[in-house]
């Protein structure tokens, strides 16, 4: 192993670092969050078509900032992350998605909507009640599947 | 905000006080006396024979990745033999408290443990067993045979190595002080919401819980990267990805798992601290919380825990199957394909711990479904090992017997594994002690593997082979305990005993309970017999020296070094031509080839800022439980100085000329050769003619 | 496999590394970096995963949710901040590709500053919810919101101890390799936080606001 001959700072992890690469990252990203705040506040659009929107933001701007600052490519000094981070999206997704999926199923199951709507109102809040047992579970909203 | 406690609490000492040590406790006052004077005789003994220096030098202080593997085995070691002083307590009360005439002693209705004490009992037996014995010692075994088997001279980042030791030891130590220091937890290994919040757990149990878990999550995260980014950067010139060891394959899943599934493990921890301690309601009954919500965070990585546990295992088989065969490995690629593929699938099958949560027909299928796609590549693996040995020269010796036997619980546990993946027989067995049993199958493929590897790997690490007749003993007493223990469990199972029982209701059971009582006595013989192993190997070292290659039959690079390894492992580092380096270069009559010339190296220094770190987890997780907050505060801020510090110091490092090594070289073939001298029988370090025959099998010869 | 045919003439065959082949230490720091931080984004999506069971309408048990108290531009401020914190220190960052000290000490205090504009305008957000009454112990949506959020503020409050020690490595000893190394780990560090915040504030802060 030889050590410290060469210039650190002529790595080429640092030499691939660009103030326009740093600057378009910021630009893309911040546009995005401006749009999406933007649409937000105004209330112009119906809340699911505003979820895809902000979410295609969102999803944009990661790209822009992984691609920009992060230096996520398949050149031959980035390969190992860039190979590191494709395996662990997916993971990323099956946490978020498959817990998701399965307590929606659950919900559905196991909670009566049209009470849980009522356990919104503030009075309900203060006399901490409606366990789940309280609740008329399985009866009305239940699986249409089987 | 922080939530009301039970009991009292001091600003100086947190919730610890007197009636927090369990003094007047029949079993535990005693056992507490035998450790004291256990630690003051051994202490004695290292300040009589002056070895602080020695060990403070040579082992405490060392980054040498094999010293950091030898002292996880030692903790894994340690720990396995608590986790088994658990087991055997429980059968013991299993087997006592049957039906309302059995006795009760120690202020006990039935049995000789309340079931206060008793669900302790059990819920560290659980945890112990998988995070601090199984996972250290596999651990170790990365540690120690990983670097060499690539060619390397020390992991990627040896200083973190020796952290995450010292955090994996405080971990340990936390957890046995438990048991004289408060309670542990009683809910079992994995908890239950909402047992496990302030208003049904009041004492410090779960606490401990938590900061042993999350102080192993920390360590066992810090030696993936290690071990990942060691794979993928450190391999010697010619290790390519077709050539690497399987044994570093499988050590490249495992940690692919760890490192992605710990993570889960930390948050479902760090959720339930803030329910305990801020008041949070994640897990509560009420107030907006949900209860699976806990189960499940815990078992996404509580399912890819259990490959990270099994795959390094299968490696190790990997190992021992080829050279105790005299043959390749069988199916090399399917082999590296079928870890991977495992390590995927096991992502994606973490319901089918709780199917009865009834999240619905669409989502049991799914996850169903999911579970019993891991049978393919384990069942590749299988017929893998199968043609390993099929035609081949097989050597019974007591490493070869554990593989087998390895393989052998594979098949049980794989099979009843994929019962339990059905979820209409899920539903019939989920919690009873089936279950128990199929995980206990599938935890001792693990201790088969690692006994296995202990016996295949020690000549290496020590340089001398262990005793064959007390290891085929240990083995034979062992094999007969898990037959006695987990056949007749598998049956109760099925007649629907529940698991964790500190009663048993029916005593239509008993004859049941007493061969497994008995069997736990075999299994303690087989404890002995280990014992009584290490006496007498360690007694007659100097008899079973060994050479670089110790089987003669070996395959893989680590067999290419001295043995004992140097604490540089390769004075030149090795060029690979061949996937089997080793018994390629047998073939060829080139193992005898030194290298020319020797140009100097560069090593890390040792460093003591890993244990007093270490000690800091300790001290921190030791303040958390107890609510000391000056402490915590301490604590913290002393790890975060220390580790500004050190990254202000950094390690230079130091230089071991040429000549020297030279020298050290020298020696180490000279020892060798006398070793070659004195017992001419065994093929010892690989001649040409002695052991053509290792690499092909169609010329005979002997 | 005893097909498997050997390739190489064991004549000829190279035996030992002769061309000792130098190891790059900065870019084996930087791989074992990213895969922690990889493993800390998993932290993140374990931390997503909990706070998507806990943000339906019953989670919240008829408390404050956060369409009552999320102010979508303040929050903005502090994602300009964030980003420009990030953005000083990949100019920093450009500054040591081209040797330049004051000019990378200069970008690091820029993002120190930013970041603790952003702390700070985070720690009056949780303070005025406080004062309103509303914690982590409001009902499980609001433990969701709170950890998820202040997890995050956390890394920055680390974040920004890391760059006041990096300054004063850069300013004691220059440009070493350890040092090198360390800032790139940061600039991972650094800018991971920035993306995580994409995450957090559009499905936290403004889906949380809409819903
Ligand atoms: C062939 C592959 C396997 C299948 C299909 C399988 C299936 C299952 C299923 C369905 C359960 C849930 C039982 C229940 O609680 O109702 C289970 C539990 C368990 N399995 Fe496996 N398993 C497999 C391999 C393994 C391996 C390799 C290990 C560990 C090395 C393991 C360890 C465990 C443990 C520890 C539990 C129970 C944990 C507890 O409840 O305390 N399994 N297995
Ligand atoms: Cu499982």
């Amino acid at each position: 192993m030889s050590h410290g001959a060469a210039d650190p700072t002529m790595h080429p992890e640092v030499q691939l670092s660009t103030s326009k690469g740093y600057f378009l990252g910021f630009a893309i990203s911040a546009f995005l969050m401006l749009v999406a705040t933007f649409l937000v506040t105004s209330h112009s659009v119906p809340p699911f078509g505003l979820l895809m929107v902000i979410s295609v933001c969102a999803g944009i701007a990661v790209i822009a900032q992984i691609y920009f600052l992060l230096h996520i490519d398949i050149s031959e000094h980035n390969i190992w992350n860039t190979v590191a981070l494709v395996l662990f999206i997916p993971l990323f997704l099956i946490t978020i998605g498959l817990t998701w999926w399965m307590f929606s199923q659950l919900y559905l199951r196991t909670m009566d909507m049209s009470v849980m709507s009522s356990a919104m109102q503030p009075a309900v809040h203060a006399s901490a009640t409606p366990g789940m047992a309280a609740m008329p579970g399985m009866n009305a909203h239940t699986d249409s599947g089987n | 905000m922080l939530v009301d406690l039970p009991g009292g609490w001091s600003p100086l000492l947190g919730r610890l006080a007197w009636s927090q040590i369990p003094y007047a406790n029949p079993i535990l006052a005693p056992l507490f006396v035998a450790v004291v004077i256990g630690a003051i005789i051994v202490l004695g003994l290292i300040t009589y024979y002056g070895k602080w220096t020695y060990l403070w030098k040579e082992w405490l202080t060392t980054v040498d990745h094999k010293k950091l593997g030898v002292m996880y085995i030692i903790i894994g070691l340690v720990m396995l033999f608590r986790g088994f002083i658990d087991g055997l307590m429980i059968r013991t009360q299993q087997v006592w408290a049957v039906g309302p005439h059995s006795s009760g002693v120690f202020g006990s209705l039935h049995g000789y443990l309340t079931p206060f004490h008793f669900g302790q009992v059990y819920s560290a037996h659980g945890l112990i067993m998988i995070l601090l014995a199984a996972t250290p010692l596999l651990v170790g075994f990365m540690n120690i045979i990983v670097p060499i088997q690539i060619g390397a001279r020390d992991m990627a980042y040896p200083y973190l190595n020796a952290l995450g030791l010292w955090i994996t030891a405080a971990a340990a130590a936390l957890i046995m002080i438990s048991l004289f220091v408060g309670d542990f937890a009683h809910n079992g290994w994995f908890e239950y919401a909402p047992i496990f919040e302030m208003q049904y757990s009041p004492g410090v149990g779960v606490d401990y819980w938590i900061w042993t878990l999350q102080l192993v999550a920390l360590g066992t995260t810090l030696g993936g990267i290690n071990i990942l980014a060691t794979i993928i950067k450190m391999r010697a010139p010619g290790m390519s990805w077709g050539k690497l060891p399987i044994f570093v394959w499988a050590s490249l899943s495992a940690n692919v798992i760890a490192l992605t599934s710990f993570p889960a493990l930390q948050v479902a921890l760090g959720l339930v601290a803030a329910d305990r301690y801020l008041g949070a309601h994640f897990f509560t009954a009420g107030m907006g919380g949900n209860l699976m919500l806990y189960t499940n965070l815990f078992w996404i990585w509580g399912h890819p825990e259990v490959y990270f546990v099994i795959l390094p295992a299968f490696g190790m088989m990997s190992e021992i199957f080829p050279t105790f065969s005299e043959k390749p490995l069988f199916g090399y690629i399917t082999m590296v394909l079928a870890s991977m593929a495992i390590a995927g699938v096991s992502w994606l099958v973490w319901l089918h711990h709780f199917f009865t949560m009834g999240a619905g027909p669409y989502v049991n299928t799914a996850f169903s479904v999911a579970t019993m796609l891991v049978g393919i590549p384990t069942g590749v693996k299988v017929f893998n090992w199968a043609f390993t040995m099929y035609r081949g020269r097989l050597t019974f010796n007591a490493a070869m017997l554990w593989a087998i036997g390895a393989l052998f619980l594979l098949l049980i546990g794989g099979m009843t594994g994929m019962m339990l993946a059905i979820p209409a027989i899920n539903y019939m067995v989920h919690n009873s002690v089936f279950v128990v049993a199929h995980f206990h199958s599938m935890l001792l493929v693990i201790v088969y593997a690692i006994f296995g590897s202990v016996l295949y790997w020690f000549p290496k690490v020590f340089g001398f082979k262990l005793d064959e007749f007390w290891a085929k003993t240990m083995f034979w007493l062992f094999s007969a305990g898990t037959a006695l223990v987990f056949v007749p469990m598998y049956m109760l199972g099925f007649m629907g005993m529940t698991r964790r029982l500190e009663y048993v209701f029916n005593t239509g059971w008993q004859p049941y309970l007493d061969v497994m009582e008995f069997g736990i006595v075999v299994y303690t013989l087989s404890v002995l017999a280990f014992f009584i192993l290490l006496y007498v190997s360690v007694r007659d070292h100097a008899k079973n020296r060994v050479g670089a290659d110790a089987w003669g039959t070996s395959r893989s690079l680590e067999w290419m070094t001295h043995s004992p390894v140097p604490f540089y492992n390769f004075a030149v580092l090795p060029h690979i031509n061949e996937r089997d380096e080793v018994a390629w270069r047998r073939q060829h009559g080139i193992d005898n080839v030194r290298p020319e010339h020797y140009e100097d190296i560069h090593m890390p220094n040792n460093t003591g800022v890993a244990i007093i770190l270490g000690g800091l987890t300790f001290v921190l997780g030791f303040a958390l439980t107890w609510r000391i907050w000056w402490l915590c505060i301490v604590s913290l801020l002393a790890i975060i100085v220390l580790m500004i510090v050190r990254s202000f110091r950094g390690d230079p490092g130091y230089i071991i000329t040429g000549a020297e090594l030279q020298r050290m070289e020298e020696e180490a073939y000279r020892r060798e050769a006398q070793i070659a001298d004195s017992h001419h029988s065994h093929p010892v370090s690989g001649g040409v003619v002695g052991n053509a025959m290792a690499y092909q099998r169609n010329d005979s010869s002997k | 496999m005893s097909s498997h045919a050997s390739t190489v003439d064991p004549k000829k065959a190279e035996l030992w590394d002769t061309h000792h082949h130098s190891h790059d230490v900065i870019s084996t720091r930087t791989l074992g970096y990213f895969l922690y931080l990889l493993s800390d984004g998993m932290l993140f999506a374990t931390l997503f995963a909990a706070y998507g069971v806990l943000s339906y309408q019953h989670s919240y048990f008829g408390g404050p949710t956060p369409a009552e108290f999320v102010k979508p531009w303040y929050t903005f401020a502090q994602t300009i901040a964030l980003f420009l914190s990030v953005l000083a220190y990949g100019f920093g960052m450009n500054a040591l590709k081209h040797k330049n000290k004051s000019g990378l000490i200069n970008g690091m205090l820029a993002a120190f500053v930013l970041g603790v504009v952003f702390l700070v305008l985070d720690i009056h957000d949780m303070s005025h919810l406080y004062s309103m009454g509303i914690t982590l112990a409001s009902s499980g949506g609001m433990s969701a919101f709170m950890v998820l959020t202040q997890v995050h503020a956390t890394h920055i409050f680390f974040g920004l101890i890391w760059i006041l020690v990096m300054m004063a490595q850069v300013m004691t000893k220059g440009f070493t390799e350890e040092t090198v190394g360390r800032l790139l780990t940061l600039r991972m560090f650094w800018h991971l936080q920035a993306v995580i915040w994409v995450f957090v504030y559009i499905f936290v802060y403004l889906w949380g606001y809409i819903s």
